[in-house]
């Protein structure tokens, strides 16, 4: 799935950090733990030495009894189990004023008392274990609430103002459209990175629209260079169909040529028409009703249909009042229609259907679903026995681009369905 | 009645002349713009057939000129370019007809003798060929007084073969010049056939000469 970049980051931060924190804590745990224990054992060492220095030379086994009395903390004991060096170990011992169990270090350590065989036992109450993991815990979780506080708040506000660049250059280059004249404007910013991306891109944009300007002013000016050679062809063609008792075969000869010629004009004329449609010559908008336009040439369109023996039909005929262009919708429509005949069998059906969203062409078809990711290019022809000029549904494209109509492409029930949305 | 062809392609403007040969036309050749002001200063024509791109100079000028001097002649352009601004800024300045390159000449031949008509005959409109008497307003044919009952597709069909007597008209001018707009998007002349059937067929009740010849492969011609 894809995630936006900053909560990415930030997910992988937030993760990196909880796991981070959750190995340090036993650690810290356990190191905390040996501290405090070393701690615990050289205090109780001090106080034995202390012990040995200060009153073990006096001490009498008379002094024994009181000694254990007065002290809680160290005790004089016999030395039954025969304890030959300073032992340290844990215990736990009931405390009678918490009333209840708690840890203990204790120190034991072999003394003498007038040629008696002593242990001395000293002790200090060791902070509870649980105490200990319940406070660390409670501090790594609060560590690792203010982490993820403090990450969330650094993304929302400091990196999405640090990313801000990034995002209008995505979105400006989101926006460009190489066909249609704009001028792109990144804002400046102080990041040398995407300084250099909005260079880069800038960069990339101009070059790709003096292609696509030069490519389309070479179209415009092929096509507009052709007009007169083709003119001057033309009309020399028709000057040689004039010359008397000519044979069958130079005038199936001319009839060729005179086809081929026609079908080149037609190809340059179709030409010009995109590079006008492209240069906004037909920004003229009225207010079109379909319905009408179709109305005005449909006895033209059911005469081509009839020469084939297709028959046209109109399904729903609403209104459907558009601002657009008058030209541009009648050849849009023209197209189509033609398209829907030619690309027919005999005997087949042409439905046209108008309502208020937008209208539809649909024919029965002679073959399979068309390829749609070609099927607008220019010169893109299914069938390349047919005499077309390869540019009626480019055309068709151009015309719902320039209006910001949607056209869709459906191959249903061996029908080949084009519909437009207004 | 005499034409004037302003066109810088040479070529082209030859083969206007050659074409309108044998018609009661006598043309006139220049090409560039500074000939063709001298030369509508000096005489009258019927007809001007004005390209707009000139190497002295845009076309647009001497409908200018012509409109400034006040005259009455009819002018076509012939221009490589096309687009609705084109088409009105040259209406605007006074021409009666435009024409897009490449062209077939019989629809150039066509557009001429529709001007000429309508400027000669004020209006009236009225082309006679023989025992054909058509009105071109009033959208009626008469053969010898009979009224001959024609749709708007035949009558534009027979009115374009009489334009073009004794040429040959290929399929693809006759598809071209009846549809029109729709010309550029279609590559299907079939239809044509039916429209010359149903003419001959009803030029021939009204006991009409069979005018119209089937040239093999090329088209017709109207003879």
């Amino acid at each position: 799935m894809k995630q936006p970049l900053l909560q990415k980051t930030l997910r992988i931060y937030a993760i990196y950090s909880i796991v981070a924190l959750l190995i340090i804590a036993p650690i810290f745990y356990f190191t905390i733990d040996k501290l405090y224990i070393d701690d615990a054992d050289d205090s109780l060492k001090l106080k034995q030495e202390e012990f040995d220095q200060s009153y073990l030379p006096s001490f009498t086994i008379a002094e024994v009894e009181a000694w254990n009395k007065y002290n809680r903390d160290t005790k004089l004991i016999l030395n039954t189990r025969g304890i030959k060096a300073v032992v340290l170990s844990d215990e736990i011992y009931y405390d009678e004023l918490d009333e209840e169990y708690e840890p203990y270090r204790v120190l034991a350590s072999p003394i003498m008392i007038e040629g008696q065989a002593y242990l001395i036992a000293i002790r200090t109450s060791l902070v509870e274990k649980e105490d200990l993991i319940e406070v660390i815990a409670f501090v790594f979780l609060g560590l690792i609430l203010v982490l993820i506080l403090g990450l969330i708040i650094i993304f929302r506000f400091y990196a999405r103002r640090l990313w801000q660049p990034f995002y209008n250059s995505l979105s400006i280059i989101e926006k460009f459209e190489v066909d249609k004249q704009q001028q792109v404007d990144f804002s400046p910013n102080d990041i040398d990175e995407f300084t250099r991306l909005d260079q880069a891109i800038e960069k990339l944009i101009q070059k790709n629209s003096d292609i696509y300007h030069g490519q389309k002013e070479f179209i415009e000016n092929a096509a507009q260079e052709m007009q007169t050679p083709l003119a001057v062809f033309k009309g020399k063609l028709e000057l040689l169909a004039q010359q008397p008792e000519m044979t069958e075969t130079q005038s199936v000869l001319i009839a060729d040529l005179d086809t081929s010629v026609s079908r080149l004009s037609k190809i340059n004329k179709n030409l010009l028409l995109l590079s006008r449609i492209d240069n906004h010559q037909f920004s003229d908008m009225t207010s079109v009703n379909v319905k009408t336009i179709l109305a005005k040439q449909f006895d033209f369109y059911a005469e081509q249909a009839a020469t084939k023996s297709i028959e046209l039909i109109q399904r729903d005929n609403l209104d459907l009042i558009i601002s657009s262009n008058s030209v541009l919708v009648e050849i849009a429509i023209g197209n189509l229609i033609l398209n829907a005949i030619k690309h027919n069998h005999a005997g087949g059906i042409v439905y046209i259907d108008v309502d208020r969203a937008g209208f539809a062409v649909s024919n029965t078809s002679v073959g399979q679903s068309l390829d749609e990711h070609v099927l607008f290019e220019r010169f893109a022809k299914s069938d390349h026995s047919t005499t077309g000029t390869g540019l009626g549904l480019s055309i068709v494209k151009r015309i719902v681009d320039f209006n910001n109509w949607k056209i869709d492409y459906s191959f249903k029930t061996n029908m080949h369905i084009f519909s437009i949305k207004c | 009645m005499k034409i004037l062809i302003i066109e810088d392609e040479k070529e082209l403007a030859t083969s206007i002349i050659k074409y309108l040969e044998g018609y009661d036309y006598r043309c006139e050749y220049c090409g560039n713009l500074a000939e063709a002001q001298d030369k509508i200063s000096l005489y009258d024509y019927d007809c001007i057939l004005l390209d707009l791109m000139l190497p002295d100079g845009s076309g647009f000028e001497l409908l200018e000129e012509i409109k400034r001097q006040g005259k009455n002649d009819g002018v076509i352009i012939i221009s490589a370019k096309d687009g609705l601004a084109t088409r009105l800024s040259g209406l605007e300045l006074g021409a009666d007809d435009f024409l897009v390159k490449p062209f077939h000449l019989s629809e150039l031949l066509a557009r001429i003798h529709a001007l000429i008509r309508r400027k000669n005959f004020n209006g009236s409109n009225i082309l006679i060929y023989n025992e054909i008497r058509i009105d071109t307003l009033a959208k009626t044919v008469k053969i010898k007084d009979d009224l001959l009952d024609v749709t708007k597709k035949e009558l534009d069909l027979l009115l374009y073969l009489i334009s073009n007597k004794n040429r040959v008209v290929s399929k693809s001018s006759i598809a071209e010049h009846l549809s029109g707009d729709m010309a550029d998007m279609m590559d299907n002349h079939d239809f044509i056939y039916a429209h010359i059937k149903n003419l001959k067929r009803k030029l021939s009740e009204k006991r009409c000469t069979d005018y119209i010849k089937t040239v093999y492969g090329l088209g017709y011609k109207w003879q």
